[in-house]
């Protein structure tokens, strides 16, 4: 958690203690810039989770409201929850191939696209389309993409002899599939903010390096890749919340299924507090959702915590 | 870093504690208490200076049914020299897949909501949780009379009756004429000749055409079921109608609403669901995955749906170019449809009851129901109105008035037919999709019960 | 100067330039194919009748993409521009204004409120700083399915059900664009900040006139991606708003769902007119990316 600090530096001048003293008299003031958005998380954030923590505790449903307070039952009950235990299954096995797949492909796209040449401007909008199409649309799309007897897909795969797929409704292959049509859906979201990042180095680095004649390679391992860990870091920080809260692609590809396969975790905790009538174990499960980010954020923030200078 | 931590529990401790009080502070949106029977009676006296009255309506969108509201609207404030001409109504439309959950919200955040659109089978859930007003003392014997008996079955919870019903619906077997005439099949006419399953299944590959012969038909011969959603409304019938009359395989549930081991999971349910998969996957009448539209846009000769598709085909095809047929609806033991009734509901948050119920009143009455089924043309569950229209009494519209009245049942009646709608939709996906058919079925009857424990005592 | 883009191939021959070319062209031809059919069918989707719509979706040839009988008709109703339209009450005109108008507000707001909070991150001293960086992290960590009937109590309470003030107020604010932000501020050397202090800059003198400037592209990043996020939410101004003169267009594409009819006509050209706008202002900001450092002035 401490990746997001004030790198330290050793050489400061002394001037610059001057500066940190007019700070520190400058703490009440400095306090005015966060305090709209504390405000705002306060209200409209920390109350609602705050409102499910308590909820947690209750047998609790939208419909019928309050009935009995249970104090950790709901906790004791997801230790012994198939189901649950599926669903984080599901998710971490989502997770653990989507934020690679798509932080590469990003930081390829990115790379490819941060060129000056005429039309990259385009060719970045057209990357960018997918994470503005409306998900009923996509889901639509990517079903008639991916449909077992009549998908674009599996006419693809006839033309080069090979045999007819099942992908949505095959318990091996749906996860696959959903995670092929959401790193495409998410791509551009991730590639825009590396394309951010790599605006932000300087080009002085690649006319050094270039002049030591170093080979496009090395440009990539030993200036773009060290410059670029703090961008890298947001955004594998960032997607990585995102993508263990995935829920709408598998809501319209897949509704959870076939046999639990996409079932992740927050299509669970909809189908709980929703569908269910059980909104007090949907908000215990939410809690737990809670601590397994905060655990993974802060130790991702730690691993790659990034105080280069240059 | 350690030290950061230790230091920050006291100020995290501070922290929990405003939000507990800012919480507390907050409190009063606990959700409706029970259900206060506002006193009858009190119909405001027509010379009072009326205040103007807004009646929160939430239902599902649906602009050609927004155009029947707002004749009934109309018409309703015209009403007995204008009475309820202070009354008007602010509808809040959701996407139908929306509804459930927008309810859902509004119930529990409190929400003043006077109208809701109700589902036949989530009347009992409502009802069990008090979200609505029971209506029973404001209808009498004879207006309860002029609704379908499975309209009034739906409405009521326990007994009493909690609101009236403002359309109905029965599925039966849809065709494209075209189709099953090139293939030299003809569906029955009567629905006493109704196809058995394997009849149909006869028709169905008869149907399906495969041009090229790669294995994936060009026009198939089935899709069971509307859109692409799977589900109890049509997979429930399947399923049903693979009993005799008043056995469990046809109950569907046990009679105290709770137990479905021995009743959805009998050998001839899983039968009559290896029967589902096989369709999909040995026999290949109909795609595993399911395709929109698949009907209507003539890739698939049949098509189990209730009589809104005629409104359908006839938006898609306002210049004809398409020939529908309907025949009986497939079964194995028993021929069944499942009843599908909308209710109006008044919520127990109301504050305009007298303005809501008379609304409701007009709206369920034969005039409103007129006025709606002008405009939607789907089956009114008023009986004394499906008996005056003509159209009733010829094919195809005769066969759905015949089917209703013979073998139409509402769907099982529990307050737990969400949570059983929603398992179910998922082991008929798994089926589809080649699972293990006794198993699924054994293990859905089981994590159903579990899921419906908390209803324990409802009908008592 | 500025950034990758002066990147030089090191032995940049003829014959590599033909080879590089070629494959920078099939890259070219394969992102348009992988990222743009489904918007293209989207498109021509939207340009048919309804039972056309998935007519042809296989065999795959040209009439998957193609519409065979070609109309308007879906557009003219979605604006209730057609008798249909007006007759069935569709507007979504007002929509997509009402889209705009919330997703412009939250951007402006957000721009002001977390360019602040992220300065306050990357630059100001203050005690116990990185628990409230925690503090405001986690308010990611519960998914909305869990917290958004409680946050629609709170909005209701506060008397903004029903209202814009519920489509904005609670997104003025965003973690993600905190987060974010504050990690392009430290990017920005420290020295710029300095010499300004000594040139007898404020605080808010430094942010406006030093890293403001400065971190313009990753501005820019984060309002584009904020307002894609506000024009494509769904849920919440569902279950917040309930009169049809503040519904915004993803909610009203939803609305062609209905009991009886899927439009799928409709819901395609819904799906395209809620979707050009944020594509076309994305490719008319592309020039700012470009540009990127070079604007500021900055030179490492």
């Amino acid at each position: 958690m401490m990746a997001a600090t004030v790198p330290t530096r050793t050489n400061s001048p002394s001037w610059w203690t001057y500066i940190q003293r007019r700070k520190t008299r400058n703490t009440i003031f400095a306090a005015f810039f966060v305090l709209p958005a504390v405000i705002n998380f306060l209200i409209f954030r920390y109350i609602p989770i705050v409102w499910a923590a308590r909820a947690s505790t209750w047998q609790y449903s939208l419909l019928g409201g309050y009935r009995d307070w249970i104090g950790a039952d709901h906790y004791l009950r997801a230790l012994e929850d198939p189901i649950l235990l599926k669903s984080l299954q599901v998710t971490f096995a989502y997770v653990i191939v989507k934020l690679p797949l798509e932080v590469a492909l990003a930081l390829a796209l990115a790379i490819f696209t941060n060129r000056a040449i005429r039309g990259m401007g385009t060719i970045r909008t057209i990357i960018f389309t997918p994470v503005v199409m409306s998900m009923v649309v996509v889901s639509v799309v990517w079903a008639l993409i991916l449909n077992a007897d009549s998908g674009l897909l599996n006419a693809l795969l006839k033309t080069f002899g090979l045999p007819k797929q099942v992908f949505l409704s095959n318990p091996n292959l749906s996860l696959p599939s959903v995670i092929t049509a959401t790193i495409w859906k998410d791509v551009g979201f991730s590639t825009i903010l590396i394309v951010a990042g790599l605006k932000g180095i300087p080009g002085i680095f690649y006319e050094a390096a270039v002049i030591d004649g170093a080979t496009r390679w090395q440009l990539f391992r030993h200036v773009t890749l060290p410059l670029l860990r703090r961008t890298l870091l947001f955004v594998i920080v960032t997607q990585t919340i995102f993508s263990f809260q995935v829920f709408i692609p598998v809501y319209s590809m897949t509704q959870g299924g076939p046999l639990d396969s996409t079932k992740v975790i927050v299509y669970y905790i909809y189908q709980l507090g929703f569908r269910f009538q059980d909104m007090g174990y949907a908000a215990a499960v939410s809690m737990i959702l809670l601590v397994i980010l905060l655990l993974i954020s802060v130790t991702q923030m730690r691993f790659l915590r990034s105080d280069v200078e240059y | 870093m350690q030290k950061a931590y230790r230091k920050s529990r006291s100020w995290l401790l501070a922290l929990v504690t405003i939000f507990g009080l800012v919480l507390a502070a907050c409190q009063p949106a606990a959700p409706s208490p029970a259900a206060q029977s506002p006193s009858g009676g009190n119909a405001p006296s027509a010379t009072e200076a009326k205040e103007p009255v807004v009646l929160k309506f939430l239902k599902y969108a649906d602009p050609v049914e927004a155009i029947a509201f707002a004749q009934i609207e109309e018409e309703f404030r015209a009403l007995d020299g204008g009475k309820w001409s202070h009354v008007s109504i602010a509808y809040d439309a959701v996407d139908f897949e929306n509804l459930f959950p927008k309810i859902e919200t509004s119930v529990a955040a409190g929400v003043e909501l006077d109208l809701i659109q109700a589902d036949g089978p989530d009347m009992k859930h409502y009802a069990w949780n008090q979200v609505l007003i029971p209506l029973d003392e404001y209808f009498t014997a004879d207006e309860k009379a002029a609704f379908a008996p499975q309209s009034i079955e739906e409405g009521s919870y326990k007994g009493v009756f909690y609101g009236p019903p403002f359309m109905q619906s029965c599925s039966l077997m849809w065709y494209n004429q075209e189709m099953t005439d090139a293939a030299g099949v003809q569906p029955p006419q009567d629905l006493a000749d109704s196809w058995t399953m394997d009849q149909a299944l006869d028709a169905w590959q008869k149907t399906t055409v495969d041009n090229d012969g790669d294995g994936s038909p060009d026009v198939w011969g089935v899709r069971w079921g509307q859109g692409t959603w799977a589900g109890d409304y049509e997979q429930g019938i399947l399923r049903r109608s693979a009993g005799e009359k008043g056995s469990p395989t046809y109950e569907g549930m046990g009679a105290d609403g709770l137990t479905f081991q021995g009743y959805f999971d009998t050998p001839e349910a899983i039968d009559s669901m290896q029967f589902y998969q096989d369709m999909h996957q040995t026999w290949k009448v109909t795609p595993v995955e399911p395709i929109p539209n698949i009907f209507q846009s003539k890739k698939a000769a049949f098509v189990v749906y209730p009589d809104n598709i005629i409104g359908d085909i006839n938006n898609q095809y306002p210049d004809g170019g398409f020939t529908l047929g309907v025949t009986g609806i497939p079964y194995f033991k028993t021929q069944l449809c499942h009843t599908g009734s909308w209710h109006y509901g008044i919520s127990a948050n109301t504050k305009h009851f007298d303005e809501a119920l008379a609304f409701v009143k007009f709206a369920s009455g034969k005039e409103g129901s007129r006025i709606y089924y002008e405009a939607l043309r789907q089956l009114p569950a008023r009986l004394d109105l499906l008996n005056e229209l003509p159209e009733y009494d010829s094919y195809p519209q005769s066969l759905i008035k015949q089917g209703f009245e013979q073998f139409g049942i509402p769907r099982i009646q529990t307050p737990g037919y969400t949570e059983y709608q929603q398992v179910f939709a998922e082991i008929a996906q798994n089926v589809a999709a080649g699972a293990d058919v006794a198993q699924q079925m054994t293990d859905g009857a089981k994590q159903i019960e579990q899921l419906v424990a908390k209803y324990k005592g409802w009908n008592e | 100067m500025s950034a990758a883009s002066q990147q030089r191939t090191p032995r940049s021959t003829l014959p590599n330039r033909i080879v590089g070319g070629f494959f920078i062209l099939l890259a070219y031809l394969l992102i348009t194919i992988i990222f743009l059919t489904p918007l293209l069918w989207m498109i021509g989707s939207s340009l048919r009748p309804s039972p056309e719509v998935f007519q042809y979706i296989f065999p795959l040839s040209w009439r998957t993409f193609v519409p065979l009988q070609f109309t308007l008709q879906n557009f003219a109703d979605i604006f209730g521009i057609s008798e249909q339209g007006r007759a069935l009450g569709f507007q979504f005109g007002r929509a997509l204004l009402n889209t705009a108008f919330v997703s412009t507000a939250v951007v402006g707001s957000s721009l002001v409120f977390n360019t602040l909070a992220a300065y306050f991150f990357a630059r100001l001293e203050f005690p116990y700083k990185n628990l409230l960086l925690v503090f405001v992290l986690g308010t990611f960590f519960v998914p909305q399915e869990a917290t958004i009937v409680p946050l629609y109590i709170v909005v209701r309470q506060l008397g903004f059900a029903d209202t814009y003030w519920a489509l904005i107020l609670p997104w003025y604010a965003s973690p993600f664009v905190i987060f974010v932000l504050s990690q392009f501020f430290q990017e920005i050397p420290k020295e710029l900040d300095e010499a300004a202090i000594i040139d007898g800059a404020s605080l808010l003198g430094v942010l406006r006139h030093v890293i403001v400037p400065n971190a313009r592209v990753g501005l820019l990043t984060v309002s584009l991606l904020e307002f894609q996020f506000i024009w494509n939410l769904f849920f919440w101004p569902l279950i917040a708003t309930g009169r049809q003169e503040l519904q915004v267009i993803q909610v009203a594409v939803a609305t062609q769902i209905s009991q009886r009819e899927i439009a799928w006509g409709r819901i395609f050209a819904g799906g395209v007119v809620a979707s050009l706008p944020v594509i076309i202002l994305f490719l008319a900001l592309q020039k700012y990316f470009v540009e990127g450092v070079a604007l500021s002035g900055l030179k490492g």
